[in-house]
């Protein structure tokens, strides 16, 4: 066997260049096709529960699936489809049916935290990835068992 | 002074072609590792995006038979000594086959719980393509690193058992089958005997032992799924 020069190395170092761009690359593309930046929305407690609006940038016309968790813990999942004329005032969104409502009961007095996720499909329905929209909301459990938002 | 200088420049040259060499393993194994775990996890089933790391493993392959100036009989392309290897292989071909066929009727109590597939058509090239990069390219380095005999054997099989993780069993035969391979591949180099042995060996796994206990022989990501 013949002894081998620098050129094998220099294959050697190109070989794990490109193996590295195409982990890069495919690393990429999954983010955003199992994330896509495309879900926008937003949540608030209300006197009866979480009610909010979510979008996907992507498919305006589309109503968006949401699951509610609280405390980490699934509660509930929904459509976003209520009217929210106010989103569309707003240029949120190309017409006013992106609102939702998620009532919340049976949950015990004291601080809580909910979160609302986007419900994604990809890999023809293969893959389901939760996006949250916005940001966490902070609110407790009165003694009459209502929800109080963080700032009332 | 001067030989004094030469034998110092052999010997830094000697170093330099078994490092190169154990990388040159090192690079074809994370290709094998890419195309089972980081494609499939990342990409599904694309066999063109397998197809990438696959075709870049080959071309390292390749180029560094031709750059070392290996020829196919080298390799071990051959029929001068495919009888002197099939001997070699026939005792502990044989012993796999009845332990795989006894452990497979006393866990299922019948001969053939597999079943046959049309896929299996393929077994004899898929375990020849398999075979040459085990044997072919990473036993020939590994006797260029670590010379030749236990050091290069053990090291192709845990190469060839860690390439079947995360399936339990199918790691366990194939650092098994990997040793015997190695060791006859070391002593009679042909590519053709050891990939009829390899071929036997699936065959026999594939259709004697329970799918769900082997997960279809599935490795890498593809274990999960």
């Amino acid at each position: 066997m013949k002894k081998p020069s620098t050129s094998l190395v220099h294959i050697l170092i190109g070989k794990s260049i490109l193996e590295t761009l195409l982990v890069g690359t495919l690393a990429v593309f999954t983010y955003i096709t199992i994330l896509p930046p495309y879900f926008h929305g937003w949540g608030e407690i209300t006197e009866t529960g979480v009610s909010g609006w979510a979008v996907n940038h992507a498919e305006p016309w589309a109503r968006v699936e949401i699951q509610l968790f609280i405390d980490g813990r699934f509660i509930a999942q929904s459509v976003a489809n209520k009217s929210r004329p106010d989103v569309l005032a707003a240029g949120w969104s190309k017409d006013e049916w992106h609102g939702y409502v998620i009532p919340i009961s049976s949950l015990a007095q004291g601080t809580h935290e909910a979160r609302v996720y986007a419900l994604h499909h990809s890999g023809e329905g293969a893959r389901k990835s939760l996006q949250l929209l916005g940001s966490p909301i902070p609110f407790s459990i009165d003694a009459n068992g209502k929800p109080v938002g963080a700032g009332h | 002074m001067v030989a004094r200088q030469t034998d110092m420049e052999n010997v830094t040259a000697d170093a330099f072609s078994r490092g190169l060499a154990m990388w040159e393993i090192a690079s074809v194994v994370t290709s094998c590792l890419i195309a089972e775990w980081v494609v499939l996890s990342f990409a599904g089933r694309s066999k063109l995006i397998t197809a990438i790391p696959i075709g870049l493993a080959l071309g390292l392959m390749f180029y560094s038979h031709r750059h070392r100036r290996e020829s196919l009989r080298e390799i071990g392309f051959r029929t001068d000594n495919f009888f002197a290897a099939c001997r070699l292989l026939l005792l502990p071909t044989a012993v796999a086959l009845l332990v795989i066929i006894v452990t497979g009727w006393l866990l299922n109590h019948t001969l053939l719980t597999g079943g046959f597939r049309s896929r299996f058509l393929w077994l004899p090239l898929w375990a020849l393509l398999q075979q040459y990069a085990l044997n072919g390219f990473i036993n020939r380095r590994a006797q260029h690193a670590l010379g030749k005999g236990i050091k290069s054997v053990i090291l192709v099989a845990l190469v060839f058992g860690l390439l079947h993780l995360p399936n339990p069993l199918l790691a366990i035969v194939t650092l098994i089958g990997g040793i015997v391979w190695a060791a006859a591949y070391q002593r009679q180099p042909n590519l053709f005997a050891l990939s009829l042995s390899h071929a036997a060996v699936s065959l026999a796994l594939a259709m004697t032992i329970s799918p769900s206990l082997l997960n279809s022989l599935r490795v890498g990501f593809k274990y999960f799924g």
